[in-house]
């Protein structure tokens, strides 16, 4: 392997790579703005200078690859200077719009000049070139032509990433500008990626624009909810989650402002797609269930636990523990559905409709998958599909025939398109035909009013937990902000029912998951700790899953 | 200087206060000095009028045109609102007591106002830090203090009453930092009227001299 020298320390790297990226590898700062991991090489903002030794000139470090014996500067005064002039001819013509731009507080010019430039402008403000401003690309995007700074990074993402080719160069010289052509919008379903590559104010979110400033948030990483390829993504919601602020008077009520997508070069690259980056949007389509329901009546869901386990136990007592099964749901935690299945005794299955034949199966080419399920690989790993219950229908099936009586039925609505109505009416019915049924449920729904107990639980971004993706990786999402009312995590109300009967389980995620990988083959060996911000792959291969 | 036992310094100026005692001590004549300084007051406030006293709340002394009192939004030639919602005045508050919500203008060039601009006055703390930080000038101060409502909610100001009340009116802008008085207009009045001291003050009050004696120092 090559040794190379980087203000000089000597870092062995593999050949081919450039020496921007065994830069970020080392953990050297070079600054940057065509360059993206993800999205290939151009080299047109004459940002990333540095010095070679032997080079007559200072060479663009994201084109360049590395060579044996290479002997790089970035510190040089050569290199400031190079930088700093870049820097005045990218700001030449910036409109001074940050009091009003979206990108503002996390504008990469604002960050560069800062740290390289800090410069006056020699060029009267009257005389700044005017350009178009905030103008729809997309229903996803807007462009203000004035901030680009050209560095065409979203021409090549619509180029190379999802090869629509929407967003081009128009004209030439003092005069090029983005654009798209007037009858091709942006409306490719991963146009929000635009607006993340986007280093400065050029293209916004048209959802999020001047919701909030940036400042306001804070970033919790977890993972998408939308499907079943799990995409990492940061949540970015307001900075007081947890109690504090003034209600309805600061930014700060535990709101989700945006996701975006972060970097997994196993999953997800650094994209997001639509769908799943409004995703968030969804918890909020119907009221969200605050407070336990009884026949209409709110109660405290603290004091109804022990009474539903006494109902349960009865039941058991009169008709053995067969006749006491739970339905998890596929958007529930690996812990939830572990500590469900461990309580119901293994009566318990997952399936409402047709997720494990789609779990796998791609809606495109980048990151979609058809099965509008999060966790289902998870719930097969837990063995959710091996109970008699067979399936939602088999156990309506077996609800009508009086063999199951009581039942705790977990529903979660999908993030990403509509449950199906048949289902939802076979829930209804299925309900109808127990004789004691718990529903817990994130959203206050009409049909679910018929259970006998209906408890608020924690949707995604509420709740601390591991999903499992289509490929088996175990990844954790975190909770960003409180639910609403009473809701607990589902996996809070299992461990209080284990409680109560008598088995030992922490409510805490990660002790759960100890549980869980001393006893689930596919995550031997694993923990919170080891899977990490970017998850841990599981250790049967796809090919063993798919069956 | 070398600090001795306890931390003090050694040569720090000593003031015999006894002896400043006894020099100054109460005596008969002393004492009718006092008197005559009080009768001589007494006198010139009764037979020449010349009396120090303001009848407030009909005069009020001339507040210093830097007062930070409760804030105004301004506005431009058109009379639309200058602010652009940058949430800067937002940020910088000490006492959270800002509320915006932004909008999307419909003139591009513009492209954000506040649909929603409340202050909380019994939140505020006046220390006017808004104004710094504000790049448009969009928010100043006035002179105005007087805060009487009959309900709490209603000290909570939103766009409407920032912009316009009776209050600025009667007192005038107050703490802006950028601009003389003079050159900006600052609310949909055609002409903004001159904010003096009361008319019933004379030139040579107490309080006219104070307040040129403060200019003069400044």
């Amino acid at each position: 392997m090559p040794k190379v020298t980087i203000n000089g320390q000597i870092y062995e790297a593999e050949k081919g790579r450039t020496i921007i990226q065994v830069a970020d590898e080392v953990g050297v700062q070079i600054p940057r703005y065509c360059y993206h991991p993800d999205i290939g090489i151009d080299g047109s903002c004459r940002m990333c200078l540095v010095e070679v030794k032997g080079a007559p000139k200072l060479v663009p470090s994201c084109a360049t690859p590395i060579a044996d014996n290479m002997e790089v500067r970035t510190t040089t005064e050569r290199v400031h200077q190079a930088v700093r002039y870049a820097m005045e001819f990218l700001l030449l013509h910036h409109p001074i719009d940050c009091p009003v731009c979206d990108q503002s507080g996390e504008c990469w010019l604002q960050d560069y000049y800062m740290a390289h430039a800090g410069h006056d402008s020699r060029y009267p403000l009257g005389q700044k070139t005017r350009r178009k401003k905030a103008f729809d690309l997309g229903p996803l995007v807007k462009l203000d032509q004035e901030r680009c700074i050209l560095c065409t990074r979203c021409v090549r993402f619509t180029r190379n990433v999802t090869k629509t080719n929407e967003i081009q160069v128009f004209s030439r010289g003092h005069n090029s500008e983005i654009g798209v052509f007037e009858d091709k919008p942006l409306t490719n379903p991963y146009s929000g990626n635009v607006v993340d590559v986007c280093p400065v104010g050029a293209l916004t979110s048209a959802d999020f624009r001047f919701k909030v400033r940036v400042w306001f948030l804070k970033g919790t990483p977890s993972v998408c909810g939308g499907c079943s390829t799990g995409c990492n993504l940061r949540i970015d919601h307001s900075a007081r989650a947890v109690g504090g602020g003034i209600p309805g008077y600061t930014a700060t009520d535990g709101e989700i402002y945006r996701t975006v997508g972060r970097r997994n070069v196993d999953v997800n690259k650094s994209w997001l797609c639509d769908e799943g980056r409004l995703s968030f949007h969804s918890l909020q389509r119907w009221p969200r269930l605050r407070y336990a329901m009884v026949a209409g009546e709110q109660k405290s869901a603290a004091e109804l636990i022990p009474e539903i386990h006494q109902r349960f136990e009865s039941i058991r007592a009169q008709h053995g523990d067969n006749a006491v099964a739970a339905l998890g749901s596929a958007e529930n935690t690996n812990e939830a559905l572990f500590l469900m299945k461990k309580y119901f005794k293994g009566h318990v299955d997952f399936r409402l409709g047709k997720e494990v034949e789609l779990y796998q199966q791609r809606e495109d080419e980048l990151l979609r998958r058809l099965d509008k399920h999060a966790n289902t690989r998870g719930a097969l790993d837990l063995g959710l599909d091996r109970s008699r219950l067979n399936g939602f229908h088999g156990a309506r099936e077996l609800a009508e025939r009086k063999e199951i009586r009581a039942m705790w039925i977990s529903f979660h609505p999908q993030l990403v398109g509509d449950d199906s109505p048949e289902i939802i009416a076979d829930l209804k019915q299925l309900i109808g035909s127990l004789e004691f049924s718990v529903l817990s449920t994130t959203h206050d729904f009409d049909w679910a009013r018929s259970a006998s107990i209906l408890l608020p639980m924690a949707a995604w971004s509420e709740e601390k937990g591991t999903f499992t993706n289509y490929a088996g990786r175990v990844q954790v999402t975190n909770r960003a902000v409180m639910p609403p009312g009473d809701a607990q995590p589902l996996h809070v109300y299992m461990s209080e029912l284990l409680k109560l009967s008598g088995i030992e389980a922490a409510s805490n995620p990660s002790v759960v998951f100890e549980w869980i990988s001393s006893e689930v083959p596919a995550y031997t060996g694993m923990s919170y700790d080891a899977i990490g911000l970017l998850g841990q792959a599981a250790v049967q291969t796809p090919e063993e899953v798919l069956r | 200087m070398t600090p001795v036992k306890g931390g003090y310094a050694v040569d720090v100026p000593v003031i015999n206060v006894s002896a400043q005692a006894r020099r100054e001590n109460a005596t008969v004549w002393s004492t009718l000095r006092g008197f005559a300084v009080t009768l001589r007051h007494l006198f010139t406030s009764l037979f020449k009028g010349d009396t120090p006293t303001i009848y407030y709340p009909e005069q009020t002394r001339p507040y210093s045109e830097r007062f930070r009192g409760t804030h105004i939004l301004t506005v431009r030639n058109d009379g639309s609102l200058k602010c652009v919602a940058c949430y800067m005045c937002a940020t910088i508050c000490p006492a959270e007591c800002i509320y915006i919500e932004a909008g999307e203008h419909p003139n591009p060039e513009i492209e954000k106002y506040p649909l929603r601009f409340d202050i909380d006055m019994m939140r505020c703390i006046y220390c006017g830090f808004c104004v710094d930080a504000c790049p448009e000038e969009a928010i100043i101060m006035s002179r105005e203090h007087h805060q009487s409502v009959y309900e709490r909610n209603e000290t909570i100001y939103g766009i409407e009453k920032l912009m316009e009340r009776p209050g600025i009116d009667a007192k005038g802008p107050g703490y802006r930092p950028n601009r003389p008085m003079a050159e900006a207009k600052i609310f949909n009045k055609a002409e903004q009227k001159e904010c003096a001291f009361p008319s019933v003050l004379e030139e040579r009050h107490p309080a006219v001299l104070y307040e040129s004696m403060i200019r003069r120092r400044q």
